[in-house]
Parts: structure tokens; C-alpha cells; sequence
């Protein structure tokens, strides 16, 4: 007796599409192939007592999924830090850019006072062509082959939302898109390290420097969740494991059935249908629908065989962009890290600042530099480094008085040119802490543990091809309609009940569970339509 | 005439243009067709602007800036008749690309000699190519519509724009999604990443990939460059000329046809006539007034100068909108581009393909590799100019001898990238540095290069700006990037040649649909102020 649907792969949209589903009476089983649910919302042990976010250490779960599945009854409870970035400059000063603009602003005026008086127009200008974005968001992109009714509404809701910002916001919107996110920044700001600070946000995870064009687009997209131009997201108190936990127990709850260390061999195709998917170990199961919260490339060229694809959609699969550069350090240490910068604030004040995230990036051109070695297959002796520290906010995680500090480190390319990461594995990590420790003197001497993940582990280890966090370049040719590809933005593929629900389709921006919804609610029509032909 | 003491003009013109370069000519010639009273000044002693033939060494009549024929609208050659007036297009044939390895590759207009060219790198490729060409030609001729029409503005309700908006997109849910893909990727897409989905040979895709980033401050990898892939299929559907070719006389000689088309529908043109500024009455231009004072009355001004130059300098920005002057200010120039003019003694010697020969009549293109091309992008990001730039050369003097002295030879070096703000020193003090950068790069490749120099003329990035008025040396008049291009060229909401000053309308470059040798915006905006662009 086949399932109604199976998921493949139990990340966090995987776990949300199967909520939805089990939600509408369908009886979904998820498969995740590793032993802990998650994928990149997994935790990491790094040493006894100390847990660290494995690869993601922000969580932007959209507040809408929250309520819809009741997560905060499975426990999900978020921790909003006071600062939303803190940014230590190397001749000793930092700048944090607390959660309340006015403080921020403060902040910002040691450094610039022009700069200043515009931060809180930069968040509310940011905020209010974000809602914009969330419409387009919140619904699957339009058909352009079929001319259905919800389409033009959503369309025309799009259009009235831009044209109720206003002609000049508007305008921004329209012409900020396409831009750098480098020259995004510097229409605003004049100072450092507030430039470098917001114009980070546009390269998170991608083959881009804060000078490519389209940059602006990843900020202000990723920047729509919360309405924020950075957004640091939240941490979930216990950290991403209870993310993940609440995300299964509201499936299950649900009706949804979860499987761990199941993995998924390849799917099951008859007459270009998928019928189901076969284990590794075997184990047929067959299902009505078939739907992968792997990445697209995974999806249809590794679990589907090419055989039943197109010839030019094969090669639309094979160039789909997903050159990942974010390789992650996670640290135990000893102590909180002291950044020279922060010396007059108090213990308390300290913590709270570098609550949210930490960004160490000099400038603009120290980002631009760090992209240009990853161009030709190399890794910067400089690379910009982004730390959370979730052991502040919940010391949970870690022993009494120890903390865990997880970097983001970029940019690191999957193709070494010449080198195998294998082997550049400790000279990734060692160029990380001397990074850090330039930024906090004592650091190196605090680490009791550390644990390196390169680009190649995130594709081994984590099933992310290429190593691309977001399951394919956030970049304008690869979004909105064109997400994954030009024609099949709307979960479903050229294989019949074969659909995507990972964060390479609409809209892309990674830990929301936007894509799982969406993909959830796509496949109960498309499951309802067929029924109602029969 | 209040203090009786001012001058006015004995005759009231209908228009008078400023700037006697391609475009204001194009205007003119239109406008004065139509009926109206024209005048065109023009700062310097010679017509042209930046599309000029100068004496520059005793008999060396060198194409000073723009130096092939690349997109000049057909519709434009032929109402203005300008074979009649003396415009002869000579062939280029094919670009020549030596390698350092002693290899080389070289296409031509033939398309099977084309094909075997390229097969000796590789097979795929040569077939590549085929399919490629069918696809880029079904995409020009969706494009090239688009480059005569008045930008309708997305964020306006006149049913007018809407009309026409809709009109766009129903053409673009005519073409197959095929297409449509393709056209979405060429918007927004590098060069290099666009090429890597048909070609393998790098020095393929690096030759290809230059012509995206002609005049751009952006590297073969910076999204947005793909675009201008397709300009090198505009021309081919005409079937009637080329694409790329050779102005007998030299470039100047397409300036002075078009003057002389201006000239014979009673066109008046005035060389050494720099304005000083536009004369204004309230919000409305009603002239200029010349550097030496003499005012001139019109009904109509048209500009050809850049936006800064036009809104910033020959207007107070007082008398403006404070929007505009914001979007004028923030309007991106960044010119990244020098020319270096050598009067030869003999003719190259290519190591890779030595002697005289066919391969030398057409384009020479220094651009080896992929990574070539964007290191020498990289170095021009912080300020400095590229050590072993891209270099694109043609020896006109074989297609049109009369150009320079009997067995004399002109190579004419179009050079990127050189940065107009340079990080250390001037370009006063640079400018024989640079020189010898291209004069080294080139002797690379042919060594005899540096032994039959006779006369060498360096133009920097300064040189453009100061003597042919192109601000920060952008030879587009403006970066030719999405967020300046169509609705948004030069500003959002004045894409349509008109300015916020009554009467005062933009006919260069800097308005849609950009750069290039093309006539364009001249003549779309001559038919915008006579009502005949619908």
C-alpha cells in the first residue's frame, strides 16, 4: 500500500512541509539519511558539555510558521538578543548596533555622525520595501505558462504594495535590486566599519563580493524576513537542536511519521511519475508523492536517474550555480572572548553586545579582497568571519562559565586550485583563530576544542552540493521565477509528484520554512486537482 | 530685456543641442528634418565628441576614442541616408586572440572557418558555437525592438506606460521558456558564468566574454555583464552590414556624415561654441548662454553632455528637484576604461602567427584567459591600472590606407582597465607608466612591438573627461549596469529624455538605451520631442 507522500531528508524545510501536509489529513513520512534530524539546523558536540550549532547559527523561522504550527507548544521559545550586531575594528574600538535604533545610532555617531542621523531612516526605509518582498514571499511565484486567478492576485497585491511605498521607495526597490551591495551601503553610510557591517549581509554563503551586482538583492531579501537590513535572526533557547526538536514534534503531532538513518538511495520513477523511493539498504517505499528537501542538483541528477529528464533540462540541473564559500569553525573555549574594543563596558554590557552576531570584516575592501582569492581556488590569510556565541543567551550550552563560538568564515571555495581541503583543513582553522585573535588577543589561548568543517564536508557530510548553504546562488537569475529554474519555480518538477521543498526553491532564504510551506500547500492542490480528475 | 544691456541672439532657434557628438548630431539631423530650427554647438574645434577622427601626428588620422563601428542603427543609416553623405562602413573581419603558450584562436565572419578555428581547441565547443549563435540571434531579435522605444515607466498609471509594459510582457510569455531562460540569465548574468554553460575553451570564453565589460567597471565574472554578449548578434539579422566594422576616414567620418545630413535639412553647426550654462525662466529652459556670453534663445534644448555635466554644472542644482539631484549625484560614471593610439612603422609581429596576414585586418584581442581578464579587474577595485590589462586592437590603416602616411600603420589600443580614481599618485604622473603597460603587455605577444613605434598618444581616464567631456572617463556617459539601464537611465521616472526642466530634454548616452556608437538615444529622443514615438 504506497504512502500518501515521502519526504526525502529531514531538515528543517523537510520537517516543516511534512507538518503541513500530516496538518491537511495526508500521512507523510519523512526519511533523513544521518542519524540526527536538522540537516543544516543540526548541533554539534564539540566536547563534552559543549554544544555548538553545527553549521547555521541563525534561525529567521518565519513568525506566521511559528503560530501556524504551534511551535512554541513543542517548545520552541526564541531568544531575541539585545544587539543585532557588534563590530570590533582592530584599532580597538567596536561598533554594536544594538536592537533599539536609538542606542545603535549612538553607537554610530563615535564613528559618524552623519552616519548616525541615517541609520534609523537606512531600518525604516529597509522595513518598509520589505513588505513588499514578503508578499512576493509568501506566495509560490506566479505560472507564466497558465493564467490563474490567485496568480494576478498575488501579482496585483505585489503591485499595489509597491506602489503604496510611494514613488521614491519604490524607485529604491526597483533600482536597488540589481545592485552591489557595496554601493547599497555607501548610498547611506559613509564610515566603517558600518559599511562593511551592513554590506556583509549581501554575500552571506555566496560566490560574491560586497562589488558584484545582485548583491543588494541577497540583503534585502534575506533582510525581508524580520524587516530588518541585518538580521542576525534568533537563537532557540537550547539551541538549533530545539529548533529542530519542536519542528518534529510538531510534525508528528501532526500525524507525520519520521524516520532517522534512512537513507534514500534514489526515487523511483515509472512512466515519469515517481512512485516512491528505494533505501540504500533496499527497502522499497512506495508513495503517491514523492517530495526532496535535498538540493535540486541532488534531487534530479543524484536520487533521480537523468534518463528521465530533458537533455536541456539536464543541463539546466548541471549549471544551476551553487559554488558554496561559507566554511565553518566552531569553537569550546574556556571563556567568553574579549574583544579589544568593548574594554569599557561592563561584563554585562559586554555580553550583550556580542549577543547577537560579531562581524570582524575591516572594510568593504578587506570583504572584496577575501572574495577575489576565492576566484582563483584559494582561501584569504583574511577571510571575513561572522561568530555567534548561543552559549550567552543560553548557558545551556556549554559548562558553567565556558562558552561556544561558531564562525562563519568566508570565502572559502569548494574547488581548491591546486590543494585538497582535506589537507587545508587545519591551515582553514588556524587562519580563522589568528583572524579572531586579532580582533580578541587572548582568544587562541582559550580554545579547548575546535572542530573544522570545510566546504567539502558541508557537501559530504551535509548533502549541500557544491557546498552552497542556501541550496543554490541567491543571485537574480536563480530567483523568485526563476527558483530553481525558469518555468519550475512552483516545487514542481518535469518528474509527475516529484517535488522540491529545500531552500533552492522560492524564496530561497535559508532557516525560515518559508519553502517547506509553500511546497507543502503547492502539493495539496496539485494533490486535490488530480483527484478531482480523477 | 530689463537692463538693455544684454545681448540676445537676432535669431530664436526651435532647438539648440549641446554637444556636437553622435548622438546630438542625430538629434539635430532629426529635429531639423522635421522642419525645426536647429543649432548644434559644439565645444571643441572638431565635430564628433567622443566618435571623432583627429590628426593627432602629421598624416595619422587616428580615431581618437571609439575606433569600430559597432551598433549604429540601421533605421538611422538609412533615413538620414548617410552613405549619401559620405559614410562608408569597411569590413573588420574576425578577432584574433595570440596566447602566451605560442597557441592562438582566431574568428572570422566565415562561419566554417570560424567553426574549424575553434575545433582545433575543442570539438564540443566548435559545435557549441552553432547552437549558441541560434540562440542569441532569436534573443537580439527580441531585444531589439526594445532599444527604439520610449521606456515606459513601471511605477507611472498612464495606460500609455501600462500598455506598453504589458505589451513587453506578453512578448516575453510569447518565447519559448527556452528563451525566456536565456534572456533572464543574459540580464543578469556574468560573461564568464553565462559562456561556462556552451563553452569549455577558456580562451574562448575569455575573448567572448570581453565585450561585456567594454566601458563597465566590472569584471568578466561581476553579474550583469552577459548582456552585452548579445550586441554581437544585432547586427547579423539585418543581413544587409556587420555587426563590427571600419568607418572609412575613421570614426569621425560617421560624426561629420551625420552632420552633414543635420547640415542639408538647414541644420546650423557651430564648432568652438562651449555653453556655459542653460538659461532658465522659472522651471523652464529657454537657452544657453555661450562661455563667452553671447545668449542664445530656443524653444527647446536638447543635451548630449552627461547628466552631471548637463544638471550639475551648466544648471544650478538649486533650481531642481532635490530628488533629482540626489539621483544625478548618485548616478554612477566610475570610466575604467584608456586608450593608447601607437603610429606604427610596420605592422606587429605575432610570435603565435608570425608576418603579415589576414588575421591582422580584424580585431586583436589581448585576452588569454578567464582569470586574465578578471586580474587585471581585480587590481583596477583598489585603484590601480591594470599591469597586464585586456586589450583590444585594430590596425585600420590595412582596410582604409589613406589613414596614415604610405607603409605607415596606425594600432589602435582600447585598454582596461584603468580606473579614473587611482589609489596612489595621478594620472598626470601615471600616464606614461600605463602607456608602457600596454606597449609591455603587447610585446608579449609581438615583440617587434616595440621597435616600430613612432609616435605613441596615451588617453587616461582624466584625458576623457577633460578634453572630450565624459565625466570620470565613462565612454557610456554612464555605467551600463541594470539599475542604470532602461527605466532607470539616467533616473528613475526620467527615462524618457525629458527632465524635470521644461523644455530641457537628454539625447546622449547617459538616456536609453546607453552607450556605443549607436544613434540611439539622439534619435529616440528627437522623435519623443516631435510626438512620433508611438
Amino acid at each position: 500500500m504506497p504512502r500518501d507522500v515521502v519526504i526525502v531528508g529531514g531538515g528543517h524545510n523537510g520537517l516543516i512541509a511534512a507538518a503541513v501536509l500530516a496538518r491537511a489529513g495526508l500521512k507523510p513520512l519523512v526519511l533523513e539519511r544521518t542519524s540526527q534530524l536538522g540537516g543544516c539546523a543540526a548541533t554539534s558536540e564539540l566536547a563534552p558539555g559543549f554544544r555548538c550549532p553545527a553549521l547555521s547559527h541563525r534561525a529567521a523561522i518565519d513568525p506566521a510558521i511559528v503560530k501556524a504550527l504551534d511551535l512554541a507548544r513543542h517548545g520552541l521559545e526564541m531568544v531575541t538578543p539585545e544587539a543585532l550586531v557588534c563590530a570590533p575594528t582592530l584599532d580597538g574600538r567596536a561598533l554594536t548596533l544594538w536592537t533599539d535604533p536609538t542606542l545603535a545610532a549612538r553607537e554610530i555617531a563615535r564613528f559618524s555622525p552623519r552616519d548616525a542621523e541615517r541609520y534609523p531612516r537606512f531600518l525604516e526605509t529597509i522595513a518598509r520595501v520589505s513588505t513588499v518582498l514578503r508578499v512576493l514571499m509568501a506566495k509560490p511565484p506566479p505560472a507564466l505558462d497558465e493564467r490563474n486567478v490567485s496568480d494576478v492576485i498575488t501579482l496585483l497585491g505585489a503591485a499595489r504594495k509597491l506602489r503604496g511605498l510611494g514613488r521614491v521607495d519604490a524607485q529604491r526597490l526597483l533600482r536597488w535590486l540589481p545592485m552591489p551591495v557595496a554601493d547599497l551601503a555607501s548610498e547611506w553610510f559613509e564610515s566603517e566599519p558600518l559599511l562593511a557591517t551592513v554590506a556583509a549581509e549581501g554575500v552571506l554563503g555566496a560566490f560574491q563580493g560586497p562589488r558584484s551586482p545582485g548583491s543588494a538583492a541577497a540583503l534585502l531579501l534575506l533582510g525581508a524576513r524580520a524587516g530588518r537590513p541585518i538580521s542576525p535572526g534568533g537563537m532557540p533557547r537550547g539551541g538549533m537542536g530545539a529548533l529542530v526538536d519542536a519542528l518534529a514534534a510538531a510534525a508528528r503531532h501532526a500525524g507525520a511519521e519520521i524516520r532517522v538513518e534512512a537513507e534514500v538511495g534514489h526515487i523511483m520513477i515509472t512512466d515519469g511519475r515517481a512512485t516512491g523511493v528505494v533505501l540504500a539498504s533496499g527497502e522499497q517505499v512506495p508513495a503517491h508523492v514523492v517530495v526532496s528537501n535535498a538540493d535540486p542538483r541532488r534531487t534530479l541528477l543524484g536520487l533521480v536517474d537523468p534518463i528521465h529528464l530533458a537533455p536541456d533540462f539536464v543541463h539546466r540541473v548541471q549549471h544551476l550555480r551553487m559554488r558554496g564559500t561559507l566554511a565553518k569553525v566552531n569553537y569550546a573555549v574556556s571563556s567568553l572572548p574579549r574583544f579589544a574594543g568593548l574594554g569599557e563596558l561592563t561584563d554585562q554590557g559586554q555580553r550583550a553586545a556580542i549577543g547577537g552576531c560579531v562581524r570582524l570584516c575591516r572594510d568593504i575592501n578587506a570583504i572584496e579582497h577575501a572574495f577575489d582569492a576565492a576566484k582563483y581556488g584559494g582561501f584569504s590569510e583574511e577571510p571575513w568571519i561572522e561568530l555567534a556565541i548561543p552559549s550567552i543567551a543560553d548557558p545551556s550550552l556549554a559548562p558553567d562559565g565556558q562558552h561556544v563560538v561558531s564562525a562563519y568564515v568566508q570565502f572559502a571555495p569548494l574547488t581548491l586550485g591546486g590543494a585538497a581541503w582535506d589537507n587545508e583543513r587545519d591551515r582553514l582553522g588556524d587562519v580563522t583563530t589568528r583572524t579572531i585573535a586579532r580582533y580578541a588577543p587572548e582568544f587562541a589561548a582559550s580554545i579547548v576544542a575546535r572542530e573544522i568543517v570545510t566546504p567539502l564536508d558541508l557537501e559530504r557530510t551535509y548533502g549541500l552540493t557544491g557546498g552552497h548553504i542556501f541550496h543554490g546562488e541567491l543571485a537574480l537569475d536563480q530567483l523568485f521565477l526563476a527558483r530553481p529554474f525558469l518555468g519550475w519555480a512552483r516545487y514542481r518538477t518535469p518528474i509527475r509528484n516529484l517535488f522540491l521543498c529545500g531552500t533552492g526553491t522560492h524564496p530561497g532564504t535559508g532557516l525560515d520554512g518559508r519553502a517547506g510551506v509553500l511546497a507543502a500547500r503547492e502539493i495539496i492542490r496539485t494533490m486535490r486537482a488530480d483527484k478531482a480528475d480523477g | 530685456m530689463g537692463t538693455g544691456r544684454i545681448i540676445v541672439s537676432p535669431v530664436r532657434y526651435d532647438a539648440i543641442v549641446i554637444g556636437g557628438g553622435h548622438n546630438g548630431l542625430t538629434a539635430a539631423a532629426y529635429l531639423a528634418r522635421a522642419g525645426r530650427r536647429v543649432l548644434v554647438l559644439e565645444r571643441r574645434h572638431v565635430l564628433g565628441g567622443a566618435a571623432v577622427t583627429e590628426e593627432v601626428f602629421p598624416g595619422f588620422h587616428i580615431s581618437v576614442c571609439s575606433y569600430v563601428v559597432s551598433l549604429l542603427r540601421p533605421e538611422i543609416i538609412l533615413e538620414l541616408d548617410l552613405p549619401r553623405h559620405g559614410l562608408a562602413i569597411l569590413p573588420l573581419d574576425g578577432t584574433f586572440t595570440p596566447m602566451p603558450n605560442g597557441d592562438h584562436l582566431w574568428r572570422v565572419n566565415d562561419h566554417e572557418q570560424t567553426r574549424r578555428g575553434i575545433a582545433r581547441h575543442s570539438r564540443l565547443d566548435a559545435e557549441a558555437y552553432d547552437e549558441y549563435g541560434r540562440a542569441m540571434v532569436e534573443l537580439a531579435r527580441f531585444v531589439k525592438p526594445i532599444l527604439g522605444l520610449t521606456p515606459p515607466d513601471p511605477l507611472s498609471r498612464s495606460p500609455r506606460d501600462l500598455l506598453t509594459l504589458a505589451a513587453l510582457g506578453r512578448r516575453f510569455r510569447g518565447l519559448p521558456n527556452t528563451a525566456r531562460h536565456h534572456l533572464l540569465q543574459l540580464m543578469t548574468m556574468s560573461a564568464a558564468d553565462f559562456l561556462d554553460q556552451w563553452f569549455e575553451t577558456d580562451v574562448l570564453k575569455a575573448t567572448m566574454s570581453a565585450s561585456g565589460i567594454i566601458g563597465t567597471f566590472l569584471g568578466v565574472r561581476s553579474p550583469g555583464t552577459a548582456y552585452v554578449l548579445l550586441h554581437h548578434y544585432m547586427g547579423e539579422i539585418d543581413g544587409s552590414f556587420r555587426s563590427w566594422g571600419f568607418s572609412r576616414g575613421g570614426t569621425g567620418a560617421i560624426s561629420l556624415a551625420i552632420a552633414a545630413a543635420a547640415r542639408e535639412a538647414g541644420a546650423e553647426i557651430r564648432t568652438d561654441a562651449p555653453v556655459g550654462r542653460i538659461r532658465m525662466k522659472g522651471q523652464q529652459a529657454t537657452g544657453v548662454v555661450l562661455a563667452n556670453g553671447d545668449e542664445l534663445d530656443a524653444s527647446t534644448v536638447l543635451s548630449s553632455v552627461d547628466p552631471r555635466t548637463t544638471f550639475l554644472k551648466l544648471i544650478d542644482a538649486s533650481e531642481l528637484p532635490d530628488d533629482f539631484v540626489a539621483d544625478v549625484q548618485r548616478y554612477k560614471f566610475r570610466g575604467s576604461s584608456g586608450k593608447v593610439n601607437l603610429a606604427l612603422d610596420g605592422l606587429p609581429d605575432f610570435s603565435c602567427l608570425p608576418g603579415p596576414g589576414p588575421h591582422l585586418r580584424g580585431a586583436l584581442s589581448i585576452s588569454p584567459s578567464v582569470d586574465y581578464m578578471e586580474r587585471a579587474y581585480d587590481q583596477a577595485k583598489y585603484g590601480e591600472f591594470s599591469r597586464r590589462p585586456y586589450v583590444d586592437m585594430v590596425i585600420p590603416t590595412l582596410t582604409d590606407p589613406s589613414l596614415a602616411p604610405p607603409g605607415k600603420h596606425i594600432l589602435s589600443c582600447f585598454v582596461q582597465y584603468a580606473p579614473y580614481t587611482l589609489a596612489h599618485g595621478t594620472w598626470g604622473d601615471q600616464r606614461e607608466a600605463f602607456g608602457d603597460a600596454v606597449v609591455d603587455t603587447i610585446a608579449e605577444y609581438a615583440p617587434n612591438i616595440r621597435n616600430i613605434v613612432l609616435h605613441r598618444q596615451v588617453i587616461t581616464p582624466l584625458d576623457l573627461e577633460r578634453e572630450f567631456g565624459l565625466s570620470e572617463g565613462n565612454i557610456f556617459q554612464g555605467e551600463l549596469t541594470l539599475e542604470q539601464l532602461f527605466f532607470l537611465r539616467p533616473a528613475p521616472g526620467w527615462a524618457k529624455y525629458a527632465t524635470p526642466v521644461r523644455n530641457l530634454w537628454m539625447c546622449g548616452s547617459a538616456a536609453h538605451p546607453g552607450g556605443g556608437v549607436m544613434g540611439a538615444p539622439g534619435r529616440n529622443a528627437a522623435r519623443r520631442i516631435l510626438g512620433q514615438d508611438r
